[in-house]
């Protein structure tokens, strides 16, 4: 609209200026031209009108001369006849339309008046009139009691002079009229002759009625000699005024000639009556056109702006502009092309975000979508997910690179899209396929998977290359392990990594096995406050036997986690967790602080024992351990040998520098250093020579069955042996029937530990062990 | 008066040139220095006037001309009008002096009008306007200026006299003339007396009236 008003703003305004400035310029000029015209006709017809009164005051007195010659006339005068001579002159008067005759003496004095006003020897009131006629005729326009006159005298001879005829004739509106009607003179013709005090009186007017005379009188303007424009009476007329006193000093007598600017505008006012309607119909016209106009060009451009707006509101119909020529059916087609471009970019672009590059199949997040979309339908009241997995993948991606790695899959795809049939496949991941399976049962999913196992046997070959896909499948079923898509992923996820590391290349998702539960995220958090506080968190104490003396005279400190919510949790898990969410160090100071706190205590009531406390290999790379067990030593006045330490074999050996020279400081303390589940690791007795160590627990998978398995048997005695010989103490863990201690004992085993001798227990239990008879030991 | 004549007047002494008796030379030019005719210089005073008998002017007609212009007579002269013209001639004169009117026939001579009473009858035709004369009738001493404009006097006798000019073209209002100068004369002057006369256009020519516009 703004644009549209403005466009059609300016050509009305542009129309309405040219038009305007053109009426505007056509009327100055034409006045102007009118005026100048005027000024020149006037002073033409001033000069006609001149010589007209003066060719009629020259026959007025040739005519009133011929009276002067009548002989009767002059006879009557010479003879002093009064009556004859004034009806004489009034009969001869009539004759040349004089309306008054008078006859008048050599000196100048009236004589005879045929209008009977002037006395018989009265002076004549034209005396120069009088002194001019002495030779010839002479006549003057002269005002007379209010009144113009032509006045003519004549000398009378007789046949000298005797006298002069004085004829007055009227010089009258009828007359100016007349004048007026024979030639062309301006329509205002007025006589004035000056009034007493200022100003002039009109005393014959043709046409109008002497406004103009009047009128400059009345503002005291002074009569102009030349053309002129005057403003009279709030009109403009062209005004030249003539003085037909001549050089007469008879009250004088002016022609005041007058042209109307207006009226002579007169002619053109139908003129500019229609040139205002052109006006008026051009400027409605041109509103109309530059409306329409401007809405040829605003139109298209709101419907380009409302099309802008649709696209970017994801509609994609090209705009309703229609074919043009200009350049707005231009841009409406760039913007058409610039659609198509976008509509082609976004379904790319959306085809990219659903889509794998390499294989061409739905992503995770596709898949995620599309499982959640299945499932939530619930048309499918079950369904399974098959998570594919190809194990030799990241050796390949390191080894061959990424192409080869993504052509690998692209094959792996091609294989398996045939034997999925309708199922929905999704690359879940670098190295892994989703297929999900609406309505298939356990059955038909492991049937399934053992297929596509069977499809992806066959190695990937590409020309000197043979690659083994080593293929594995984790499935989840729904509802069983999930009801949500992202669920049913992670589950299947976690059963390909069962699978992956397991013979059976297919393997269901079993929830106890399920290392990933989500309760572990907020067990890291308890774990934290637990140890904060120390509130849930215990250490207990399994008795070690010892074997020869049958005396308990050493106990192992476990800790137990007795968590708020959850109760007592098996110290595997919360052990793990704290290891990998880098709680353990803290964790092992607590054990330590607690440990050695408590066999201070026992040692200060007079118990002789060795309280053996874990560390993990994450407390070997922490070179201020030494330091801070020689600190809670000193702290609870405790001597180093009621210590001990026990690390497992592969805490050593991740980083075996650190691990050597922590745990030398610590032997250097006095603190005794045990092997924990010694034997199911690599290390060998040549490798624990270098160590500090002085103790071995061999592991309960040895002991367990050594009552029943020769080999076994053979392990241990050999274990014991070896390490009597070394100088190392033997400790033998998860002793669990007195056949077993006995055949311990036997073996010459230095220390027993097991459910046979006792479970750990609370500080206060072990006191109470301690104190009772020693049935086990017999 | 705004149309009196200026005059000037200059008298000249002149040496002694007769015993008996002085003698008066009037010269009478115009405003333009030209001479003047047909004026009429009258003597009036200690002068005695020449008693002679009566006299019968003629005054002829001749070219639409009265001839002469001016005639000078004395009371009891009389004159006869004789038209020499193919015309007619219609002469009137509406003077106080003597009013009269009759036609000429052409050659044909008017009975004599006798002009008994002093004073200046101005003469017309009715059907020629431009044709004027005058009869001047005065019982003084009064002689016509000749074409040189000059009236001779002689014969004078010793004494006062007023000397007054007299001419057509005067202005109105002198019907008798103008009193130019008084002089004393003695016996045997030779006095010259100029006269400068304002006069107007001369009336006769027919030609002025003919070549009028109206």
């Amino acid at each position: 609209m703004g644009f549209r008003f403005r466009l059609a703003s300016l050509f009305v305004a542009a129309l309405f200026l040219v038009q305007g400035i053109t009426a505007v310029l056509v009327y100055r000029v034409t006045r102007h031209e009118l005026v100048a015209e005027g000024q020149r006709q006037l002073d033409v017809a001033a000069r006609a009108f001149s010589a007209q009164l003066d060719d009629l005051s020259r026959r007025v007195a040739s005519s009133v001369q011929v009276l002067a010659l009548d002989f009767a006339l002059r006879s009557a005068i010479a003879q002093r006849d009064q009556p004859t001579v004034l009806s004489a002159l009034g009969n001869h008067g009539r004759r040349v339309g004089a309306t008054r005759m008078l006859l008048v003496g050599v000196g100048g004095d009236v004589q005879a008046d045929t209008a009977g006003r002037l006395r018989t020897g009265a002076r004549f009131p034209f005396a120069t009139l009088v002194s001019r006629a002495t030779a010839q005729p002479a006549s003057a326009i002269a005002a007379w009691d209010q009144r113009a006159y032509w006045v003519v005298a004549v000398p009378v001879h007789a046949p000298d002079l005797i006298g002069f005829i004085a004829a007055a004739i009227p010089l009258d509106h009828r007359l100016l009229l007349r004048l007026q009607r024979q030639s062309a003179l301006p329509k205002s013709i007025e006589l004035a002759t000056p009034r007493q005090g200022g100003g002039w009186q009109v005393i014959a007017s043709g046409g109008d009625s002497g406004v103009v005379a009047r009128g400059l009188g009345r503002d005291g303007r002074a009569l102009p000699r030349k053309p002129q424009v005057m403003d009279v009476a709030g009109r403009e007329y062209v005004v030249q005024a003539v003085d037909l006193s001549g050089s007469g000093r008879e009250a004088g007598v002016v022609a005041v000639l007058a042209y109307s600017v207006d009226a002579a505008l007169e002619p053109y006012r139908p003129v500019a009556v229609a040139w205002g309607a052109l006006l008026a119909l051009g400027l409605l016209g041109g509103v109309a056109g530059a409306w329409l106009i401007a809405r040829t060009v605003s139109r298209p451009v709101e419907l380009l702006a409302a099309a802008a707006r649709r696209i970017a509101a994801g509609d994609y119909t090209p705009p309703p502009v229609g074919a043009r020529q200009d350049e707005l059916g231009e841009l409406a087609g760039t913007f058409a092309t610039m659609t198509d471009a976008l509509r082609d970019r976004e379904a790319r672009l959306l085809h990219q975000a659903g889509h794998d590059q390499v294989t061409g199949l739905p992503n995770r997040l596709a898949a995620e979508n599309a499982i959640r979309q299945q499932l939530d339908e619930s048309a499918v009241p079950r369904a399974a997910l098959l998570m594919l997995g190809l194990g030799r993948l990241p050796d390949i991606v390191t080894t061959m690179g990424h192409m080869v790695a993504d052509r690998v899959m692209r094959e792996v795809a091609q294989r398996l899209l045939p034997v999925v049939g309708k199922a929905l496949v999704a690359r879940a991941t670098d190295a892994r396929f989703s297929v999900f399976c609406a309505g298939a049962t356990r059955g038909d999913a492991v049937t399934l998977a053992l297929r596509i196992v069977e499809a992806l046997s066959e190695p990937y070959r590409e020309a000197d290359l043979t690659l083994d896909l080593a293929p594995a499948i984790g499935i989840a079923c729904s509802p069983v392990h999930g009801a949500e898509g992202s669920t049913l992923l992670r589950r299947a996820d976690i059963a390909l990594i069962g699978a992956m590391g397991s013979e059976e290349p297919v393997a269901v998702y079993d929830p106890a096995t399920d290392p990933h539960r989500p309760e572990r995220l907020s067990l890291m958090a308890d774990l934290r406050r637990a140890l904060d506080s120390g509130d849930g968190l215990s250490l207990v104490y399994q008795p070690k036997l010892h074997l020869p003396s049958g005396r308990v005279d050493g106990a192992e400190a476990l800790v137990r986690w007795h968590h708020p919510g959850a109760g007592p949790l098996a110290p595997e898990v919360f052990i793990a967790l704290a290891e990998e969410t880098g709680n353990i160090r803290r964790l092992t100071r607590w054990v330590l602080e607690v440990g050695i706190e408590q066999a201070a205590r026992w040692q200060a009531s007079g118990l002789d024992l060795r309280v053996a406390l874990n560390v993990s290999a994450r407390d070997l790379d922490d070179v201020e351990l030494p330091l801070r067990v020689a600190g809670l030593l000193a702290a609870h006045g405790l001597a180093p040998r009621g210590v001990a330490l026990e690390v497992t074999e592969s805490a050593i050996m991740t980083r075996p520098e650190t691990a050597v020279l922590v745990l030398r400081r610590l032997a250097d303390l006095g603190l005794d250093i045990a092997i924990d589940d010694f034997g199911v690791g690599q290390s060998s007795f040549a490798y624990l020579r270098r160590l500090p160590v002085r103790e071995l627990k061999i592991d309960r998978s040895f002991i367990t069955q050594i009552a029943r398995s020769r080999e076994d048997l053979a392990i241990v005695r050999s274990i014991v042996d070896l390490a009597g010989e070394l100088g190392f103490r033997v400790t033998a863990e998860g002793v669990e029937d007195v056949a077993t201690l006995e055949r311990l004992r036997a073996l010459g085993c230095d220390h027993a530990q097991g459910y046979a001798i006792a479970r750990p227990m609370s500080p206060q239990a072990f006191e109470g062990f301690l104190d009772m008879p020693k049935v086990a030991g017999a | 008066m705004r149309y009196m004549a200026l005059l000037l007047i200059a008298v000249v002494m002149a040496a002694p040139a007769v015993a008996q008796g002085a003698s008066l030379s009037v010269i009478v030019v115009d405003q333009g220095g030209r001479p003047v005719e047909d004026a009429v210089v009258t003597l009036a005073g200690d002068t005695p006037t020449p008693r002679t008998a009566a006299t019968t002017y003629t005054i002829d007609q001749k070219q639409l001309t009265f001839l002469p212009f001016v005639q000078v007579l004395r009371p009891g002269d009389s004159v006869v009008f004789r038209n020499s013209d193919r015309t007619r001639h219609h002469v009137y004169s509406f003077s106080t002096t003597r009013a009269f009117e009759f036609v000429l026939a052409p050659g044909q001579s008017s009975t004599p009008l006798a002009l008994p009473t002093a004073g200046v009858a101005a003469v017309g035709c009715n059907i020629h306007d431009g044709m004027i004369n005058y009869l001047y009738v005065t019982a003084a001493q009064a002689v016509r200026t000749d074409a040189r404009g000059i009236a001779d006097f002689s014969g004078l006798h010793a004494g006062r006299v007023e000397v007054s000019v007299w001419q057509p073209r005067l202005p109105p209002g002198h019907p008798e003339g103008v009193r130019q100068a008084t002089l004393d004369l003695s016996a045997g002057d030779a006095r010259t007396l100029h006269v400068v006369l304002r006069l107007r256009p001369d009336p006769r020519r027919p030609s002025d009236h003919e070549r009028m516009r109206y």
